[in-house]
């Protein structure tokens, strides 16, 4: 899942890369308030075991190996928020030591494995998990949160991929950068993710659960669930808003579209935009205006479904769970961790 | 002159009670060199944190120059400077106290902690690397250095601070035989200048070499003997009770006997 | 997951006949990720043209050149960059095939294997070049395809360059004094230190393992034993993270990490900086003027 340079387009990294720092900075300020002077060494020994995580290669059936990615463990080790820094500095040591994953992808990547995988799989953790003492079931729940998060990383991979054709393309509508459109990136992306990394990374991180909790369970101490701000949600809402209206960006606004002036603008039409385009046209009732019956507003429709789906089951998650915490609030078993 | 530290009853547990300290009564005067000897797991590497201000008492007191020594006096920034700057450790493990960018910050890492101009930051790395000869490879990246070479920068790292008082960690651990007979020199020198030295080891021999002084703590966790290195070592069957040496089996042809024998290094 | 890491672990060629087991794989893959990045630092402190070159405008070129290609549209154009990270490297006294062979097995296969569907008529239609049925390759097809690996290749290779031709010391000393915070920058440094420290325990994890295996074991074996092994990584880094800031506190650390660094621009950074400038600015002309899309 991680984006070298080339694949996306200046419109995508150009936003990812500006939304990653002042989630940076949230998550500098929380992890200074919960770990005080002990953040150096906390962060950098969590970012390496995260490295590491990504060196060990896990036999899957088949008599293939993969890796695993970790947020998900070290977001139930450290607290979330944590996890975004430490994953965060992985990746960031992995670009600039060992040359993996792009320089103006980087904002894409923390995006995708640094805060949606690590904040989606906690989530689902806690809720799975409940209030309960027992381990059996948070090992099941870190399992699914898991699987969730990576699967959630990685559809949001496919819609980064997705949306290029439709941002960049030469006159002739050739894409620029990744190729394919979101009807193919996305589900390839999850497919790949639901069926082969997915279970890769729940049983990994339901292995090392299960191992910490016979023998040293206090490293699983129920962390206190940070509750996401309010605005955090508004500026990704607003980012999912804002990227396909890139696609727009052309000249012409939204009313004024004609199939015509589409045809003059794009004047090629990948096919698999125009399979999207006929289902999304033929599902819409005749007397709808033309510019809605559009394959491109079906692409658009699809991207914001999409990565609106992802957000919002996390957004959902945090509620359920911030309504739970609010009567009992977890406190940190010490500032030591 | 007041003590360097008074330990009074002091004890340390962690965790769910565990005990790594039971009432310690210790005094370590100015100049003095302590070896603390003790099998795995008495306790020796507790009473060096204890020393340093890392661990604390939980119940008993410990006093460093006439002030009392606790977590709170440390947040006093004023004496934390002095304490620190008076105090210095070397840890057992070069990996774990080597933490910087290149052996120069870790050198200079304990200067500026202090608040020190840079030029005079400078003068001091260039001082001590000069005096224990690393200036080679005060560019160089601390993973990128052998096990003799870590353990020079480390304990580098820590003289840069000026300290009167050092206290080491199993400081001949992991070290060869060229890199032993450096360290009990540099000992001696530190000696001569008038440094107080407290060293935590089970290596007796090298205890005995550069110590004046040895405490010995049981596998209890409390101190049962403290005096002059060669008394301690005569006391054969208390070294056997605190585990620090073992009856060895030796054949002699036919015959086969049996005698207290120490090891020089730790069993694996 | 992780295709581009795949190469770190770029294991010897393997002898004919011989079934390596999977610990054997694992160790030597990270013995060989070690032991690049230990050889990094002697190529990067010997002679070159870009070793000789100021960390911080390196740094700054990084981000150029990135950014410059990914705004290039034309293959010609893709392609001279390609030739140009190769010249540069041929400078820098870094062998052009090893380069190449890196950039190569790192980025650029996997960049064939994902844009290969793109260059067929069931994603791209158009003059079909080379006919097979539904994965016959098209002209248009072709060209998006050569396009996306020449760009990648190109960023993944000026990347490259500046990593192998600079210390990681330097690059930590150069995000310093280009404003990163000095807690980000100690962070880096000490993740650095202990990603080494942890891949050579892991390292001997899986050797002292393959010492003990006769057979290569199963697979749900194996698996229960990596992530036996992971959990005794991750316990073992809580406690190293105890231990190093009982060490910061000994030597007085209070939460700064104040650094002291002299970096000194020279007039061949300056040129460097000038002729880089210039060579962005004629990329993008050319890309709009001479090959318009």
């Amino acid at each position: 899942m991680h984006i070298p340079d080339g694949y996306l387009g200046p419109q995508t990294y150009a936003v990812l890369d500006a939304a990653i720092v002042p989630l940076w900075m949230i998550a500098g300020a929380r992890i200074r308030k919960t770990l005080k002077a002990r953040q150096v060494p906390m962060m950098a020994l969590a970012a390496a075991f995260s490295f590491v995580i990504m060196m060990f290669n896990v036999p899957v059936p088949g008599g293939s190996t993969g890796h695993a990615v970790g947020a998900v463990l070290i977001a139930i080790l450290l607290g979330p928020w944590a996890a975004v820094v430490a994953v965060s500095i992985a990746l960031v040591v992995q670009a600039l030591v060992f040359a993996d994953g792009g320089i103006t992808a980087i904002g894409a990547n923390v995006v995708n494995m640094a805060v949606i995988m690590p904040f989606v799989g906690f989530y689902l953790y806690r809720l799975v998990a409940g209030d309960r003492p027992g381990f059996g079931r948070r090992i099941v729940a870190a399992g699914i949160g898991a699987w969730v998060g990576i699967v959630a990383a990685s559809i949001a991979a496919g819609v980064e991929f997705g949306l290029q054709p439709l941002l960049s393309h030469t006159a002739s509508g050739q894409p620029l950068y990744a190729p394919y459109p979101l009807a193919v990136a996305v589900p390839a992306m999850a497919l790949e993710h639901m069926l082969f990394f997915g279970p890769l990374e729940a049983v990994v991180t339901m292995g090392i659960v299960a191992v910490l909790a016979r023998q040293d369970s206090a490293l699983l101490d129920m962390k206190p669930a940070a509750r996401p701000l309010r605005w955090l949600w508004a500026a990704l809402a607003a980012l999912i808003l804002l990227t396909p209206i890139g696609v727009l960006a052309t000249g012409t606004a939204w009313g004024e579209w004609s199939a015509a002036q589409l045809k003059g603008a794009l004047g090629y039409v990948p096919a698999g935009l125009g399979r999207v385009g006929t289902l999304w046209t033929a599902s819409m009732p005749a007397y709808m205006p033309p510019f809605i019956a559009n394959p491109l507003v079906g692409y658009l429709v699809a991207a914001a479904l999409g990565a609106t789906l992802v957000v919002g089951v996390a957004w959902g998650l945090g509620k359920l769970l911030s309504r739970k915490d609010g009567s009992t609030p977890v406190d940190p078993p010490s500032a030591r961790l | 002159m007041t003590a360097e530290f008074v330990l009074t009853g002091a004890s340390h547990s962690y965790g769910a009670g565990i005990c790594a300290l039971d009432g310690i009564d210790l005094t370590v005067e100015p100049g003095e060199h302590v070896a603390v000897v003790g099998a795995n797991g008495s306790g020796k590497s507790t009473l060096l944190k204890m020393l340093d201000g890392l661990a604390f008492c939980t119940t008993g007191t410990i006093a460093t120059a006439g002030r009392p020594l606790t977590e709170e006096a440390l947040e006093d920034p004023a004496f934390r400077r002095e304490f620190r700057s008076r105090v210095g450790f070397v840890f057992q493990d070069a990996d774990v106290q080597l933490f910087c960018n290149t052996a120069f910050d870790e050198l200079a890492f304990g200067p500026l902690q202090l608040g020190l101009d840079h030029d005079e930051v400078r003068t001091r790395v260039a001082e001590v690397a000069a005096s224990l000869r690393i200036e080679r490879l005060l560019d160089r990246a601390p993973y990128t250095l052998s096990g003799g070479e870590k353990k020079r920068v480390a304990i580098a790292s820590v003289l840069t601070m000026r300290p009167r008082v050092l206290l080491m960690d199993e400081p001949t651990n992991a070290l060869d035989p060229r890199s032993q007979v450096w360290l009990l020199d540099v000992l001696d020198e530190w000696k001569r200048a008038g440094r107080t030295v407290v060293i935590a080891t089970h290596d007796l021999s090298a205890a005995a070499e550069s110590c004046e002084r040895m405490i010995v703590l049981s596998e209890e966790h409390r101190i049962v003997a403290d005096g002059p290195p060669e008394e301690v070592l005569a006391q054969r069957d208390l070294l056997l009770s605190v585990n620090l040496v073992h009856e060895h089996a030796h054949r002699h042809g036919a015959d086969r006997h049996v005698h207290p024998h120490a090891h020089e290094h730790e069993h694996a | 997951m992780i295709p581009a890491l795949a190469h770190i672990g770029e294991a010897p060629p393997r002898r004919r006949g011989s079934v390596r087991s999977l610990a054997r794989r694992t160790a030597d893959a990270i013995g060989h990720a070690v032991a690049e990045v230990l050889e990094n630092d002697e190529l990067a402190s010997g002679p070159g043209l870009m070793q000789a070159l100021d960390p911080r405008f390196k740094l700054v070129s990084i981000v150029a050149f990135a950014v410059t290609a990914s705004f290039v549209h034309s293959l010609p154009v893709l392609i001279a960059l390609v030739l140009a990270t190769m010249a540069l490297a041929a400078a820098s006294s870094v062998s052009v095939t090893s380069f190449a062979g890196k950039v190569w097995s790192s980025a650029g296969l996997f960049a064939l294997l994902v844009c290969a569907p793109s260059a067929t008529a069931w994603i791209t239609p158009g003059a079909v070049l080379v006919p097979l049925g539904p994965a016959s390759i098209t002209a248009p097809g072709l060209l998006i395809a050569s396009r996306l690996i020449a760009r990648v290749i190109a960023g993944a290779g000026f990347g490259l360059l500046v990593i192998w031709t600079t210390r990681w010391t330097d690059v930590l000393r150069a995000l310093s004094s280009l404003g990163v915070p000095d807690l980000v920058v100690a962070t880096l440094a000490m993740t650095q230190k202990q990603i080494m420290s942890l891949l050579r325990t892991v390292e001997n994890m899986h050797l002292a393992r393959e010492s003990r295996m006769l057979s290569t074991g199963s697979a749900t074996e194996n698996r229960g034993w990596v992530v036996d092994r992971m959990a005794f990584v991750a316990r073992r880094s809580m406690k190293t993270a105890d231990d190093v800031y009982d060490a910061m506190l000994a030597r007085g650390y209070s939460g700064a990490m104040p650094s002291l660094i002299d970096l000194r621009a020279t007039a061949r950074d300056w040129a460097w900086m000038a002729a880089g400038v210039t060579a962005c600015v004629l990329v993008l002309g050319i890309d709009r003027m001479v090959f318009p899309t």
